[in-house]
């Protein structure tokens, strides 16, 4: 499932809020959006499921113009960061809500729901309401949720951004997991430069409204595009790796 | 932007109906004021404001309100603190006591301390008092009791969201306890009380209740509307006085629209209890007192309804009550019921369908929406009563329940509307777009994960309209005919007769089927969440 994307612009009232954003996502890939909070980029992701509309430029999935599709067609799933899940359902009855009221799926809702609940480790909160569960789980609910339509494109709008540091690096590899064996495609915006090093194919580098540099974790590291990128993620990358290295170094040399 | 996407934008739905029902609660709530007004003349102006006894009125309303407003406050406060502050038991209890007043109509209160201080009443008998109840003291005692419980809950709330780390902050730094006071309570509480007492205000200046059944020769200005609109039909100089009532409530309303409360609930760590025995003692005091007080109005009904004659025969009977029923009294208590019922039923779906699209459906006209919403709160029932009559005195719907469940749905309407349009608003901002990215409709989400989430305030809003149209004597009083008479009108009627024993069984029977309808709300609120506890274990 190839995703292009062809000089996206937002513009609120007055504010630009993505400006002229061009991008092509390969099949089967994981890329970030990178960038700090309030640079557009949960904007641009908004504008890939339909939720908000561009005001010019074109999205293309397989080469067929989606751009003013209505989200449940496109076939793509989106994760909250709020998890935004049914507090009055069940584990269960979130799965397999959607499932359950279109006619295609109804009589295998079930079953589907129980399997997806099952992968994600979920089995013994089935029939726990979400107030229940921790964030990590909650999380996991809304993730089994969005792969019951078995979507091409999952987007994730910064996603683990309110759970603790052990969850998030479980819940990495899970995702990982996920996309493994199903290969979905994935989206995935964070503000983190290491989450978006250490899971992602290509890097899509933000600064304010515009995207700066597209590539692989590597060249970024090797060739920044620009002083931003060079400062925004190599060097806070560096400062990351320094403050750590001479604990992890000192562990070493004994 | 251009015009053409101008009215694009005007046009879409979420648009179009927000506009559509603000302009529809506009028609029904300001509308029949701005009529009302238009309805004075130069005659009646010269009449009202040219006559002595305005002025006469004018002071008395206010010198009672005045002091019924702080006794009310204070009590409030006292109570508010005794149930939030102190560790004294079965608080649960105690607040259905102190709350029971507002059940039972404004006139009932009046009328329960003549039975209880008046030349013949149980207590001035039993201790011989030669005090007359009649006049001043009667009516400001009688607009506490009919306004002290609203002071309480709204204090108490405000109590009960008070964050106590900045206390504990203050005391790590030593700061003494009257400076606490002074630097963190008083700031903290000075907005929402006086909001409090601007709403307590207003309550009582607007109340012809009271003053009508025990204020004798005391007059106040909405006794002065109740005898010139109801009694004489003289709507032109009952205008006059309408718009002089609408004064206060207006005030109140613009205070509290420009000052909304910034804080946050979300932010409150956690609020505390002292562990003082002698906090505990005087909070016994305080709601013991104040719980005996709603008992003995309360048993006085209850004494006069029952008793044969008091007090010279004091067996049992249900005389009184065959004698109510027969007077009419079962056909308005039917009416009353099936207005009450359903102006519940309409008022929660139209102040729901209302928070729905204010609070869940962003665009430009959400705010208007809220506003025409909220706009009832400036309009007290007895001028809202008066503007409805004016304008639909010669319509079909006059003299039918219609015109009264209309009317208690715009009079009663902005609270249950603002206790939905918050619980809408505390639900997850991302519902409706996941259903829209799942292929679920709107509609389906807001009754499938919306509504379920909400259900107890919908109970808790249908529970509102219905007690207080029950219980509601102000806009009711203009509209009803023989035909479509609620029940809580007649205590007047049987007062005027000084059918005591009547007017204290109607009071009765509001009373408990008052309590009933809190009773079920109760029962649906404890079995809901039992049943809720044992599914998810």
């Amino acid at each position: 499932m190839k995703l292009e994307i062809k000089n996206l612009s937002k513009t609120f009232d007055t504010k630009e809020a993505v400006k002229n954003v061009s991008f092509s996502v390969n099949e089967g890939e994981f890329l970030s959006i990178l960038g700090p909070s309030g640079c557009g980029k949960t904007t641009l992701l908004r504008m890939l499921i339909g939720l908000v509309k561009p005001t010019s430029g074109q999205i293309l999935k397989d080469g067929k113009d989606i751009t003013n599709v209505v989200p449940s067609a496109r076939k793509m799933g989106f994760v909250f960061q709020n998890y935004a899940l049914f507090e009055n359902m069940t584990v269960l009855g979130n799965v397999e809500y959607a499932l359950k009221i279109k006619k295609e799926t109804r009589a295998t809702a079930r079953e589907v729901a129980t399997k997806l609940i099952e992968k994600m480790g979920l089995s013994e909160h089935i029939n726990k309401k979400p107030s229940a569960l921790s964030g990590g789980q909650q999380q996991r609910v809304a993730i089994a949720r969005t792969l019951a339509l078995n979507p091409d494109i999952i987007l994730f709008d910064e996603p683990m951004s309110a759970l603790d540091v052990a969850t998030r690096l479980s819940l990495r590899k899970e995702l990982k997991d996920i996309q493994k064996e199903y290969g979905t495609t994935m989206i995935y915006i964070t503000h983190d430069q290491e989450e978006a090093f250490a899971m992602s194919d290509r890097i899509l580098v933000m600064d304010t409204s515009v995207a700066v540099q597209l590539d692989t974790p590597e060249n970024i590291i090797k060739h920044p595009a620009n002083e931003y990128v060079e400062k925004f993620v190599v060097e806070n990358l560096k400062i990351k790796i320094d403050s750590l290295s001479k604990y992890i170094g000192v562990s070493k040399k004994k | 932007m251009s015009f053409a996407l101008r009215l694009k934008t005007f046009f879409k739905m979420r648009n179009l109906s927000k506009v559509l029902i603000g302009i529809i609660l506009f028609t029904i709530i300001v509308v029949p004021i701005i009529r009302m007004i238009f309805y004075m003349d130069l005659e009646s102006l010269q009449n009202v404001f040219g006559s002595e006894l305005f002025y006469t009125y004018l002071l008395n309303s206010f010198t009672s309100t005045l002091v019924a407003t702080a006794i009310s406050i204070v009590l409030g406060y006292a109570l508010a603190w005794a149930i939030t502050r102190t560790n004294i038991k079965v608080k649960y209890l105690f607040t259905i006591l102190i709350t029971l007043p507002m059940l039972i109509p404004s006139i009932s209160h009046g009328m329960g301390l003549i039975i209880l201080f008046g030349n013949n009443g149980i207590i001035t008998r039993l201790f011989g008092l030669t005090e007359s109840i009649y006049g001043f003291w009667g009516v400001v005692t009688g607009s506490v009791l009919y306004s002290f419980p609203i002071a309480f809950i709204m204090i108490a709330d405000i109590l009960k969201y008070e964050d106590h780390t900045p206390y504990e902050a203050a005391d790590v730094l030593g700061i003494p306890k009257y400076r606490q006071f002074t630097s963190i309570t008083f700031p903290y509480i000075r907005k929402p009380m006086i909001s409090v007492i601007f709403a307590v205000f207003t309550m009582i200046v607007t109340d012809y209740g009271v003053t009508l059944s025990i204020g004798g020769k005391f007059k106040t200005l909405p006794v002065m509307l109740y005898e010139d609109a109801v009694g004489q039909l003289n709507y032109s100089t009952g205008s006059v006085i309408g718009l002089v009532l609408l004064v206060p409530a207006l005030v109140a309303f613009l205070f509290d629209l420009f000052n909304k409360d910034k804080g946050n609930s979300g932010y409150v760590q956690k609020t505390n209890t002292m562990k003082s025995r002698v906090n505990d003692i005087i909070g016994y005091v305080i709601v013991s007192l104040c719980s005996i007080a709603v008992l003995l109005v309360i048993s006085s009904f209850i004494i006069q309804a029952f008793a044969t004659t008091y007090p010279t025969n004091m067996d049992f009977t249900w005389k009184h009550f065959e004698n109510t029923f027969s007077k009419n009294g079962a056909k308005f208590l039917g009416n009353s019921i099936l207005i009450a019922f359903l102006t519940s039923l309409v008022g929660v779906t139209i102040a729901s369908a209302t928070a729905y699209l204010a609070a869940r459906v962003k665009s430009k006209f959400s705010s208007f929406l809220h506003l025409m919403a909220i706009v009832s709160l400036a309009v007290p029932g007895l001028v809202l009563g008066l503007a409805y009559v004016i304008i639909f005195k010669k319509t079909f719907i006059y003299g039918t329940i219609v015109i009264l469940i209309m009317v208690n749905t715009v009079h009663f309407f902005a609270s249950p509307y603002l206790m939905i349009y918050n619980a809408f608003g505390k639900l997850n901002e991302n519902l409706e777009e996941v259903g829209h990215i799942l292929g679920i409709k709107r509609a389906r989400i807001v009754f499938n994960v919306l509504i379920p989430q909400c259900k107890y305030t919908l109970v808790e809003m249908f529970s509102y309209f219905f007690v207080n149209s029950m219980m509601t004597i102000s806009a009711v009083s203009f509209l009803a005919t023989p035909s479509n008479k609620p029940i809580s009108l007649l205590i007047n009627q049987f007062e005027t007769y000084n059918m005591m024993e009547c007017a204290a069984v109607v009071a009765l029977l509001i009373l408990v089927i008052n309590m009933l309808m809190k009773g079920i709300v109760y029962l649906i609120r404890t079995i809901g969440n039992k049943y809720a506890n044992k599914k998810t274990v």
